[in-house]
């Protein structure tokens, strides 16, 4: 990593002047305003489902169709909605983050941070 | 069991290890520098790269332990592939694109990058080497299992001819033919367990036999198992596990790296959704296989293990020429799991041992390439020999178990390093490198402890928390590394600053800042 460290002093000026800007500042926050809840909103229902599965017994084996019980179903939604939630993301990350990451990059560009 | 299956067997386990050196062959023609080498040139399109994935993650836990877990512990083991995929989403949204801009290929690359310590980087090295092992290990010891089950040859032959095609495929392509070979072989993996699958659901949909009491709490399949409830402290272990998994996947040395071979930001996002897809995808089967072991296996047959319960199927079901070619079958796509995921792991393993150990890293930075390729082979050898000696020597736990004790160790000590040099910007050097030694140690430890047998000989806390430890090694990992960092505030590197823009700002602005410098 030798070619990194002795950047040039302009070079660390601009890091720093990005580091301090509020339009890098606001990314940071969007990104962790949507992801640090999102995966604990995940985590918590993968962690109910056992948890389910320990304690409520009764109702986990309460039979929907035949054999099939509410059990069966949650573990299978978990895949479903382990999918959904990545979708979520990708589709977020596409509209939302992608087009302000954009524009700091533009305005870093013309000198305009703010 | 042995006799016309051992025919059908050989011959499917055969075609599956051909096929992996033939297309392992093709891909070291197209493999040309050192960076095709490593990490595929960085251009592998979403679907190859899920694919290859996918491939390379459903390893012999997935394939045949999954099943046997659903077999003897019941469907709400549903939570361990669960956690299995649960793991990339973690990896996605928290580090994937910072560990993306950091330009690191590998987790010990990324502590150098964002920790400028050479010794830290060492550390990485070592816990890499360690978790590749022991994820290797239940590979081999799989190989072999299936191997005796279906053509009741020598377990020891199992897994010499896993090491033998593994080494064969590594050592001559690298990664650019490993992409090829493990693409194929998820795809393998799909095709080996799902026509079996549906088939014998058919003959039991046709045969009228009803589903195992799933409703039933008294039974061993009943509602009322969370997952381990034949182990002690049942909640505590099933928890541990799930947390090991979550966050133990950014951690597994082979899986971050195909990260890297995603142009950018947005191809690694489509990546993982194809990923989440297809290992979902996957997983539906090795529940149902294991739901059908439990009607017509309802005893395991003696001396076998559960793991091999998948394989045992078909000709419980229907004996036979029908009952071998499928026993055949899923016998070719556990081979195909144990030998993408070896491979896989292999690479990542060799690559440290080559760049640490073996060649200078300035030969890395001249990009070399000749005597780069040499010492790669010889690191093969190391990365491959040492796992599959220990494969003998370790006692059989399950391989759901040893995989498991590989992501807590991975949870234990990448992810508290990833995720605070990510998020943290006062994390230091002596903070770093104490976490991974706590937490590396702790969880090394009680795996050790795991395999010396400390379980069998005292009852109660002691080997629950043992065989599962990820649930107090990784908070006591994470609360190490923050209470020295907090400590040492001299030992934050000093461009901590510029690191944590070029791994939180977008490429568009580090590649412009970058462009001004150099």
């Amino acid at each position: 990593m030798s070619g990194q460290n002795d950047i040039s002093d302009e070079r660390a000026a601009r890091y720093i002047e990005v580091q301090n800007s509020q339009e890098f500042a606001d990314l940071r926050k969007k990104f962790r305003g949507f992801v640090f809840p999102m995966t604990g909103a995940f985590l918590a229902w993968y962690f109910l489902y056992v948890l389910l599965a320990s304690y409520a017994i009764d109702f986990m084996a309460t039979k929907i169709w035949g054999n099939i019980t509410i059990g069966l179903v949650l573990g299978l939604a978990q895949f479903a909605t382990t999918f959904a939630i990545t979708m979520v993301y990708a589709r977020w990350a596409d509209r939302e983050l992608d087009p302000a990451a954009a524009k700091l990059a533009e305005h870093m560009e013309r000198g305009e941070l703010r | 069991m042995p006799g016309s299956t051992s025919s059908w067997g050989v011959a499917a386990i055969t075609l599956v290890c051909l096929a992996t050196v033939a297309v392992g062959a093709l891909g070291l023609r197209l493999s040309r520098t050192t960076s095709d080498f490593y990490v595929a040139g960085r251009v592998v399109t979403a679907g190859w790269n899920a694919s290859a994935i996918g491939g390379e993650y459903l390893s012999a836990a997935s394939f045949l332990g999954v099943a046997g877990l659903v077999y003897s512990l019941g469907t709400h083991m549903l939570w361990l592939p669960v956690g299995y995929t649960l793991g990339y989403l973690v990896l996605l949204v928290l580090v994937a694109a910072p560990l993306r801009r950091s330009g690191a290929y590998t987790i010990p690359d990324f502590a150098e990058a964002r920790l400028q310590s050479d010794r830290v980087r060492r550390l990485a090295s070592l816990l890499v080497v360690a978790i590749g092992w022991l994820y290797l290990l239940p590979q081999f010891q799989g190989a072999g299992l299936a191997l005796r089950t279906v053509t009741g040859g020598s377990p020891a032959l199992g897994s010499f001819i896993v090491a033998v095609v593994v080494f064969a495929s590594v050592a001559a392509g690298g990664m650019r033919s490993i992409t090829l070979v493990q693409a194929m072989q998820y795809w393998i993996k799909l095709f080996a367990i799902a026509v079996p699958a549906f088939v014998l659901l058919w003959l039991w949909a046709r045969g009228g036999q009803p589903l195992p009491s799933v409703s039933d709490p008294a039974g061993p399949f009943g509602g009322a198992l969370p997952a381990y409830a034949t182990r002690e402290h049942p909640l505590y272990a099933t928890y541990s596990t799930m947390l090991a998994l979550c966050f133990g996947t950014m951690g597994l040395p082979h899986v971050l790296v195909r990260f890297y071979t995603n142009p950018d930001g947005r191809a690694a996002r489509r990546t993982t959704v194809f990923v989440i897809a297809l290992l979902g995808l996957f997983y539906l089967f090795p529940p149902v296989l294991g739901m059908l072991g439990r009607i017509y296996l309802p005893d395991l047959p003696q001396d076998a293990r559960a793991d091999s319960i998948l394989l045992l199927l078909p000709s419980a079901m229907v004996p036979g020429m029908l009952g071998d070619l499928l026993s055949a079958v899923l016998a070719a796509g556990a081979f195909a799991a144990f030998l993408s995921t070896a491979s896989g792991l292999t690479v990542s393993v060799a690559g440290v041992v080559d760049q640490d150990l073996f060649s200078s890293r300035l030969n890395r930075r001249l990009g070399g390439d000749l005597p780069r390729r040499k010492t790669f082979r010889l690191a093969c050898v190391v990365a491959i020999a040492i796992p599959y000696a220990a494969s003998w020597l370790a006692p059989s736990i399950t391989l759901a178990d040893t995989v498991g004790m590989a992501f807590a160790i991975a949870a234990s000590t990448f992810c508290p390093l990833l995720i605070l040099g990510v998020w943290w910007r006062r994390l230091s050097v002596a903070g770093a490198a104490a976490g991974l030694l706590v937490g590396g140690g702790l969880a090394l430890g009680a795996t050790l402890a795991t395999f010396a047998g400390v379980g069998s000989s005292v009852s109660g806390w002691l080997p629950v928390l043992l065989a599962q430890p990820a649930a107090w090694t990784m908070p006591l990992a994470f609360a190490t590394a923050v209470i020295v960092s907090l400590a040492t505030p001299r030992s934050v590197p000093l461009n901590a600053t510029r690191v944590m823009v070029r791994l939180h700002a977008p490429e568009e602005v580090t590649g412009r800042v970058g462009s001004h410098g150099d």
